[in-house]
């Protein structure tokens, strides 16, 4: 049988209708992994040889704590610890029959947008190995890209899903803050962190957001609102108001601009309409983030003191150190008003600007990254580089709204490009819907299947 | 744009709070590259937030509190606590003298 390229829900009915089992998709995809695994680096802690629990594999990024199995974060802080406990996430997968299949790279702690700064070396992308496959959640969008795992499971500070699925050429969806629990999640920026899965297909990111959604009374920030049928959402299609903000669309190379023309010009042609709409510059998101989340990582890290569990401090790498320095400056007495307050006051109108905005429009459609994806290397040019980079997925983590991506097709150097549709607050199935719609008329262009090309069985 | 370049005392001071032990070469980079970054959040000045109330959660969240009595159904036991330490004696932490 052929299993390379199925999605996960159509492995899922293979299994159910007996056609498959889970010893058999196991040893395809730790095969997999044992052949293109030392090429791309995406998993730093391979699958296990043989299943003990669980149906369905997913592979889980590093940051989320898996019992008996070591949680780095990438990071040698954390190189030998074992988690006594299952993150939320990781518990609610395995309750619905799915298993850890390895833990992935990213950069270490979540803090980058390339996968450069894990301590376990670089992940590639698969796309050009010579490149990287973005970040933080490098690894699982690499592995799902090359079909090294059916699906993945992700976290997003600001862009950490969205730029590796983009530029990757797979499904990201960061859900609204507070959707899914971040319980045993390695914590980065507290106000920000939103796990979500990395997928091939829009239905699968939708199934397994109804798995790993819900209230958790061990995060008191999760929402009691109920869980939606995402997977009943994408049988109902509907037709939306969306759009366009020009802010986002200057920042971005003009080939990306061009394709996500195109995309826009398909959404008309089923029926949805489109209006220009102006936000906030994204630039001031990228301030208001990077003062919030380097004062959050200055706090959330300092727990790391190699007494309880992991080494000591002298094993933080040279962004850890960056970020906590920054964040101690700026939560210290004499500066605390003229930096975090007055970023939590710029906050709010980040909040603000985009509810007005969903008065008028459904959904915000816009480039999920303003370029392709940059060669291995470009990213240590320039500290500050990395938040430029995920300029355009700053504004919905700093309002704590859901987004996904999807690809729209690839650029002249055969890169894969993203589209983000973003959403109101904890209305994941219009963004769902949406973009299911887009590739069912579309296919994504057929670039998942023709990246498989070069990671044959 | 105005600067708020960090000197080298100020950097020094920086680590000291936060439990870094740096080297004069990082400490040369981080100061001018934690300069680069204040410098660039300066832009947030361009908005007009003196008036606008603070976001303490994005999803206006409340406060929430186990009950008295509530059973702690992931607590862990001493094995898994101290399972990951690399130095403990009697069920206990060992931690550096202070005084």
């Amino acid at each position: 049988m052929k299993i390379l390229g199925n999605s996960y829900l159509e492995l899922l009915e293979l299994m159910k209708t007996k056609q498959i089992s889970t010893k058999e998709l196991h040893e395809y995809f730790l095969k997999r992994v044992k052949k293109f695994n030392k090429d791309l680096n995406a998993f730093i802690t391979p699958p296990e040889d043989v299943v003990t629990e669980g149906d369905m594999p997913v592979a889980v990024k590093d940051n989320f704590n898996t019992t008996g199995l070591r949680t780095s974060a990438s990071s040698k802080v954390l190189d030998d610890y074992i988690s006594p406990y299952d993150a939320t996430v990781v518990k609610n997968l395995k309750t619905s029959g799915s298993y850890v299949f390895g833990k992935t790279n990213m950069d270490a702690w979540a803090h980058g947008s390339s996968t450069e700064t894990s301590d376990y070396g670089p992940t590639k992308n698969p796309w050009d190995t010579s490149r990287a496959p973005g970040g933080s959640s490098g690894g699982s969008a690499a592995s799902v890209a090359a079909y090294l795992a059916p699906a993945a499971i992700g976290s997003e500070t600001a862009g950490s899903i969205r730029q590796p699925a983009a530029w990757c050429g797979t499904v990201g969806l960061k859900p609204t803050y507070g959707r899914v629990s971040r319980y045993g999640v390695v914590a980065m920026g507290s106000s920000f962190d939103c796990p979500g899965p990395i997928t091939l297909t829009v239905e699968d990111s939708a199934y397994i957001l109804s798995k790993i959604a819900g209230k958790d009374e061990y995060d008191a920030t999760t929402s009691t609102k109920s869980v939606p049928d995402y997977i009943r959402a994408l049988k109902s299609p509907k037709k939306y108001k969306i759009g366009i903000p020009q802010s986002y669309f200057d920042t971005a190379d003009k080939e990306v601009v061009e394709k996500i023309n195109e995309a826009v010009k398909v959404l008309e042609k089923l029926g949805h309409s489109v209006k220009k709409i102006k936000l906030i510059d994204p630039k001031y998101a990228i301030s208001v983030y990077t003062i919030l989340q380097r004062a959050e990582v200055s706090s959330n890290l300092s727990r790391y003191d190699g007494i309880r569990y992991g080494n000591d401090r002298s094993n933080f790498g040279e962004e850890a150190k960056r970020r906590i320095m920054l964040g101690t400056y700026t939560l210290s007495h004499g500066y605390y008003d003229a930096y975090y307050k007055k970023a939590q006051r710029a906050r709010a109108l980040v909040i603000d600007d985009f509810e007005k905005a969903f008065k008028e429009v459904d959904l915000i459609l816009a480039p999920t990254a303003p370029n392709t994806a940059l060669k291995l290397g470009e990213f240590e040019k320039y500290p500050f580089f990395g938040e430029l980079m995920d300029i355009l997925n700053e504004p919905a983590a700093v309002a704590g709204i859901p987004a996904i991506t999807v690809p729209v097709g690839k650029s002249k150097e055969n890169l894969p490009f993203g589209m983000q549709v973003m959403g109101k607050q904890f209305d994941e199935e219009s963004i769902l819907d949406l973009s299911h719609q887009f590739e069912r008329e579309t296919e994504f262009f057929g670039i998942t299947k023709e990246l498989l090309k070069k990671y044959p069985d | 744009m105005k600067s708020k370049k960090l000197s080298k005392k100020d950097v020094e001071h920086l680590a000291k709070l936060s439990q870094l032990k740096l080297s004069a070469k990082e400490i040369e980079k981080y100061e001018k590259q934690l300069s680069e970054t204040l410098d660039y959040v300066d832009n947030l000045d361009e908005l007009k937030t003196k008036n606008v109330k603070e976001a303490h959660s994005v999803t206006n969240s409340k406060d929430e509190f186990f009950e008295d009595g509530e059973e702690n159904k992931r607590g862990l036991d001493e094995n898994k606590v101290f399972g990951n330490s690399k130095k403990t004696m009697n069920n206990q932490f060992v931690v550096e003298r202070i005084l």
